[in-house]
């Protein structure tokens, strides 16, 4: 795969992203067959993440006392599915720790801009309170339904307005005494004694309020007839037909409320849902025909586990984690009375879905949610009965159909807004919402939020003395910087380039065409040791063999196509077995005249990067510093590793990296390897500084939502601990800073009464961060078309005393220090290193890459 | 107080049967009479009285032959509660059923004479009698027989015979019952009112007695009711009509919207599929494959035998198909030989007039195009 292809398979767009998000089913014990008998127990994914898409992989633990019983959510969620997550990462208090932003962790440099955002202000009558009750029952009732059902027989009392969940209800209203006895008699004319207790007051803004408010807003958008598919709510009328490719795209939303800055405030944004009209066995079926039998089953494996496919006789997601194709519909299973039957009939008799083909193989989905008190075992599915949602790797991977899909679900700020309008809209218009609102004594503002913002100063870019001013509204430099000398080019002395018959033109072409642009780059090149090979992976791997020698600058492979096996030999031959640089090439790539130019001088920068050179810097007026960035992998496949990327700066002007990487099997802490990486980084930092560094800022991207409780609690200690046991007198001040590239949080600049993208280095850290946290929004890069999202970043540990607009502005310029694209990045540079990395490993070398190569980008 | 009881009705008997426990729980049982006999009869249009949480109403929007459900219950709010699961299911919206399928559901009493309620196929009133007022009792026969007048009527209603053998049942299974027949007392009243209004009635049950002790009945009892003359002239007036409480219109092939998207989508997987075998086959022919020494697929004799129907038609089909520089044409007639296009079509006629527009088609319309390589830029 070439540089790009990968980036692309990975590059999802965000609206999709955000969409496809499983969600399991709290009560599928009940409705689900579980396992056929006399089936291993197959594999249980402990470690794996459930995001789909990969993200974070600590084992949970939440901060208690803030969770609405177990019951509630049900009440609101579960009954389509639900998860019992909290996904806010609510009551995770970091800044009250760090003294210096106590009064204000605002930034201040920069010039102002009037921004609105995609939030819209929950409002409440004065004096509003939520009461909250214990109903006990006497004689004790079990029963839900039996529970509500006798509470109910008091509505006067009560009210029309209430949530129940069985034993906690909330009511808009007081009751007049604080306990309450009524009578209700059961069927049986057995006299039940119900107390209701007033146990809470809740202020508007207290964590269960909060709660609360997201499920009466899901109660809401059922009202409004949106379908919900995993989180997110979706209206089903009006769907976006791409017949071309078979699918069809839902627009929809995602919404949440929570406490912001100044106030309690719903955020909206637009999700698309891409739902295929194709049955799993569909797809199996034409996937048949498009690959070799032996490598059938593997293909539909790699197509399909990981997927999210919604059952078309309930509403309910699940995620495809294995193919079982022993097993087949006609396979029986017991029930939960007892009783043996097969899936034929049990499909027939419960919801009278037909399967009609008996041979089919089974899909396999681990829950990964605790339902109750038990644990609940695997599911099995029928690829009949299963429709697929999402985008397989292949589609991802079809730039025409992306580009097709991405026209319909790229949205431009004014037509985003729009849509998000539209939600606010059917809510004031629909009768039946209002009066719940009302009923609750809540409602919505009409109008997005808006506020002002900051743009900070446009960065130089450095470049042997020269100094670069860059168009903001593209965000990039290749133009700009095309002629000058890089920071430091590396002589090109002894290198290799292997490349098979068909492709020997291709391989001159890319020669001359380096020996074109390497000369302005200050690069020296000599010509390569051509070698020519058959088109097979061990052919590729003996010439490697035989020709790569500890001189070896680097080794050059012109490939045939995109088939990853080879990509995937290479690369692990040349990281971990004979630690040197490698540059692939897609042979047809370089197959336009008009563009080989242009890409010929990426090859070459990149392939300085590979070899340790430096291309450009921005100034960092910060010392002794030493940044951190890390991400994470997780191997959605085999669904077997995590893979952490971990990159440290080496120099003042971060330039040159170390990096490492944690390859963790199921069940490991990852905190313990990350340890470790650390250790090492410092000590090669000593190495070339002969010194250690003062402060340390860590940029952690990979953390999935409402895994920050862990990360608070269990990984910054063991980054404190760790910096401890380097020396008695070392005491550096840490920073550790949690990147978040996925957020539903949009910003629009107004200009001239329209509203556009706001510009590269626009920061937010008013109304929408969070009062408990010490965090700010940037907007670092420029993007073509669509909505540009901003990276929210939260600073969960602070020791430095930076000044908030220090730590701003650092991590802005670091968005400018990522050598594989001449121009801001959306995350710092370090994560982005650490994701390529990580990405690298998980996907083709599978083992910790040798640590010969640590300090050179070779992974780019 | 009816709330509780309509809630509580489907399972007051597992609870209390204590040694008397059915399974599947009797009030499956229940519903899967009615269920058979939809899928007997095949009515196209059907009404629950009495349909509480609306797992009846759920159960029945499977079956393919019904157009249109209606439920009725006095209580609201159960219905309310439960009523978003009559909704249509994304997979609804994504494989439109055939027929058409609206339901809806009326708050009100089942001794009205509700217009909306006429011209039904089949109307169920399972547990529903015993919790009826004398009066409403009385004028429920005039309603349902009388009135509604449908084809077929199913009434289920506690044997009262049957409960000693009820652990825990005093007086009735239910508080809210306001009575429990014997069997000679519901097939009294059965073929009294079948007599009265044209039917003839035959009685059954679901939840059988234990051995030895038959004579007691089946632990519900049911009456099927079917009209003897179908054509009776209605003349009963009709009251005003009730509030339709939910309406959900499920998406159709009926619709050509929904057609339409079918058959492209159909019609764009057969293509791809016959592409796919056309180009592998000439691939081997011409020996051009080179990537790979290991072996083709020759032939189609898959290991996985469920891809085999399609398959067989698809390799024979494809000879039809041809490839000229990097186009692929399928003559839409050998698309049209297809049984799932043909089924969903009809006539070829109708399949152009679908495709054009939606599917890129040669200039004479009369094949598919499609690319042998997928334009990368």
């Amino acid at each position: 795969m070439t540089g790009r292809a990968r980036a692309r398979s990975r590059g999802r767009p965000p609206v999709l992203e955000s969409a496809v998000s499983s969600v399991g089913a709290a009560s599928v014990h009940q409705v689900l067959p579980v396992q056929p008998p006399g089936r291993q127990q197959p594999r249980v994914y402990t470690s794996l993440s459930e995001e789909p898409g990969g993200r974070g992989c600590q084992s949970e633990r939440r901060p208690e006392g803030l969770q609405i019983s177990v019951g509630f959510q049900e009440l609101s969620i579960a009954d389509r599915g639900g998860r019992r997550r909290d996904f806010n990462d609510l009551g995770v208090n970091t800044r009250q720790a760090i003294e210096h932003v106590q009064d204000s962790k605002t930034g201040t440099s920069g010039v102002t801009i009037k921004l609105t955002t995609n939030y819209f202000r929950l409002t409440s009558r004065p004096q509003w309170a939520l009461y909250q009750y214990h109903v006990g029952y006497n004689p004790e009732m079990e029963a839900r339904r039996l529970r509500s059902a006798l509470l109910f027989q008091h509505e006067e009392l009560i009210g029309k307005t209430h949530a129940f969940d069985g034993s906690v209800l909330f009511l808009p209203k007081k009751l007049t005494n604080k306990v309450t006895e009524v009578f209700s008699r059961t069927r049986n004319g057995e006299g039940v004694k119900i107390t209701i207790t007033l146990t809470n007051e809740l202020p508007p803004s207290s964590p269960t309020c909060l709660q609360f408010y997201n499920i009466i807003f899901r109660r809401l958008l059922k009202m409004l007839n949106l379908q919900q598919i995993g989180r997110n709510y979706y209206n089903p009328n009006d769907p976006i037909n791409i017949p071309s490719h078979r699918l069809m795209v839902w627009p929809g939303f995602t919404s949440s409320i929570l406490q912001y800055e100044k106030s309690i405030m719903l955020c909206v944004d637009v999700s698309h849902k891409v739902l295929r009209s194709e049955t799993v066995l569909d797809f199996m079926y034409s996937l048949y025909y498009q690959v070799e039998e032996q490598r059938f089953k593997d293909t539909c494996a790699k197509e399909l586990i990981g997927l999210i496919v919604l059952t078309r006789y309930n509403n309910r997601t699940y995620r495809v984690d294995d193919i079982d194709w022993d097993a087949s519909p006609q396979c029986t299973f017991r029930k939960s009375d007892g009783s043996e039957i097969s899936f034929i009939d049990y499909y027939k008799r419960q919801y009278n879905q037909e399967i009609t083909d008996l041979n089919q193989p089974v899909l396999i989905s681990q829950c990964r949610r605790k339902g109750g008190n038990t644990m609940l075992g695997p599911v099995v599915l029928i690829p009949e009965l299963c429709l697929l949602t999402g985008l397989t790797e292949k589609m991802r991977n079809d730039f025409n159909m992306m580009k097709d899909l991405a026209s319909h679900t790229r949205l431009p700020p004014e037509q985003r807004q729009r849509e998000i309008g539209r939600l606010v809209e059917y809510i004031q218009k629909d009768d039946n919402v209002q009066e719940e609102l009302r009923g609750w004594g809540l409602s919505f503002d009409s109008h997005l939020l808006s506020f002002t913002g900051r743009v900070v100063q446009r960065e130089k870019i450095l470049q042997s003395g020269n100094a670069f001013d860059y168009n903001p509204e593209f965000g990039d430099w290749s133009k700009e910087t095309r002629a000058a000398p890089l920071i430091c080019p590396k002589p090109l002395d002894n290198w290799l380039l292997i490349y098979t018959r068909r492709n020997s033109d291709t391989a001159n072409i890319l020669l001359q065409n380096l020996f074109k642009v390497t000369p302005a780059m200050g690069i020296k090149m000599n010509k390569a040791t051509m070698i020519e090979v058959d088109d097979r992976t061990e052919a590729y791997l003996r010439a490697l063999q035989q020709s790569v020698t500890s001189d070896t600058n680097i080794a050059v492979c012109v490939l045939s196509s995109s088939r990853k096996d080879k990509y995937d030999a290479i690369k692990k031959y040349l990281c971990t077995d004979c630690p040197v640089p490698s540059q692939c090439v897609i042979a047809r790539t370089l197959s336009k005249p008009q563009t080989v130019m242009a890409i010929a001088t990426k090859i070459a920068l990149q392939m300085n990067c590979k070899m340790g050179g430096e291309l450009w810097s921005v100034e960092i007026p910060l010392k002794e510093v030493m940044v951190v960035g890390i991400d994470c992998y997780h191997d959605t496949l085999s669904g077997k590793q995590s893979i952490a990327g971990f990159v440290a700066s080496l120099n003042q002007t971060m330039t040159r990296w170390f990096s490492r990487c944690v390859v963790q099997s199921r069940g490991q802490e990852l905190v313990d390897g990350l340890k470790a990486c650390l250790q090492t980084a410092l000590r090669d930092w000593f190495k070339w500084n002969k010194y250690l560094p003062s402060r340390i800022i860590v940029y952690r991207d990979g953390v999935g939502d409402g895994q920050l409780y862990t990360l608070v609690n269990y990984e910054v200690p063991q980054f404190l601990d760790c910096l401890k046991s380097v020396g008695k007198d070392y005491k550096p001040r840490l920073t550790v800073i949690v990147v978040k590239k996925r957020v539903s949080t949009r910003f629009f600049a107004e200009s001239m009464g329209a509203l556009k993208n706001p510009p590269p280095g626009t920061v937010v850290d008013v109304e929408v961060t969070r009062p408990e946290w010490y965090d700010f929004y940037i907007v670092s890069q420029a993007v073509r078309n669509g909505c540009v999202a901003p990276t929210h970043y939260n600073v969960i540990y602070d020791t430095s005393k930076l000044k908030p607009d220090h730590m701003q502005r650092l991590t802005y310029k670091l968005c400018h220090m990522y050598y594989n694209w001449s121009g801001v990045i959306r995350v710092p540079a370090p994560c982005q290193y650490a994701h390529k990395l990580a990405f690298l490993v998980g996907q083709s070398i599978h083992r910790e890459p040798n640590l010969l190569l640590s300090d050179r980008l070779y992974y780019l | 107080a009816l709330t509780e009881n309509i809630m509580d009705k489907n399972f007051k008997e597992e609870k209390f049967t204590g040694f008397t426990k059915f399974t599947p729980p009797l009030y499956r049982q229940r519903y899967q009479f009615v269920k058979d006999l939809v899928g007997k009869y095949k009515p196209k249009k059907v009404a629950d009285l009495g349909c509480a949480d609306c797992k009846l109403l759920c159960m029945l929007k499977f079956c393919g032959c019904i157009e249109v459900l209606a439920g009725v219950d006095i209580c609201g709010s159960v219905m309310k509660e439960k009523m978003h699961r009559l909704s249509p299911l994304p997979v609804d919206y994504l494989q439109p059923r055939e027929g058409s399928l609206t339901v809806t559901l009326h708050h009100g009493s089942v001794a009205h004479k509700d217009p909306c309620m006429l011209g039904f196929d089949l109307v169920t009133c399972i547990e529903l009698i015993e919790h009826l007022e004398e009066s409403e009792l009385k004028k429920f026969p005039e309603v349902v027989f009388g009135f509604m007048a449908p084809s077929r009527v199913v009434i289920s209603t506690p044997n009262s015979e049957f409960n000693p053998l009820l652990p825990g049942v005093k007086l009735f299974r239910n508080q809210d019952h306001k009575f429990e027949w014997t069997q000679l007392q519901f097939q009294s009243w059965a073929l009294e009112t079948a007599k009265c209004y044209g039917y003839s009635v035959e009685f059954t049950g679901v939840g059988h007695p234990p051995r030895g002790m038959e004579n007691v009945g089946f632990c519900t009892q049911i009456g099927v009711f079917v009209k003897k003359y179908p054509q009776t002239s209605v003349s009963t007036q009709s009251e005003k009509p009730t509030e339709a409480v939910f309406k959900a219109v499920y998406p159709s092939l009926k619709d050509e919207k929904y057609l339409q998207n079918a058959v492209v989508r159909e019609v764009i997987s057969t293509a791809q599929i016959i592409k796919e075998i056309l180009l592998n086959r000439l691939m081997l022919e011409h020996g051009e494959y080179n990537d790979d020494p290991t072996e083709r697929k020759s032939k189609f004799q898959p290991s996985v035998n469920c891809f085999s129907d399609i398959g067989k038609l698809a390799v024979e089909k494809s000879k039809e198909s041809f490839v000229s520089g990097n186009v692929v044409y399928i003559p839409l007639t050998t698309i049209f030989s297809f049984p799932r296009v043909n089924r969903l079509c009809g006539t070829y006629e109708k399949l152009s007039k679908l495709v054009a527009g939606q599917v890129t088609l040669s200039s004479d319309s009369s094949a598919v195009i499609l690319n042998t390589e997928p334009e990368d830029s």
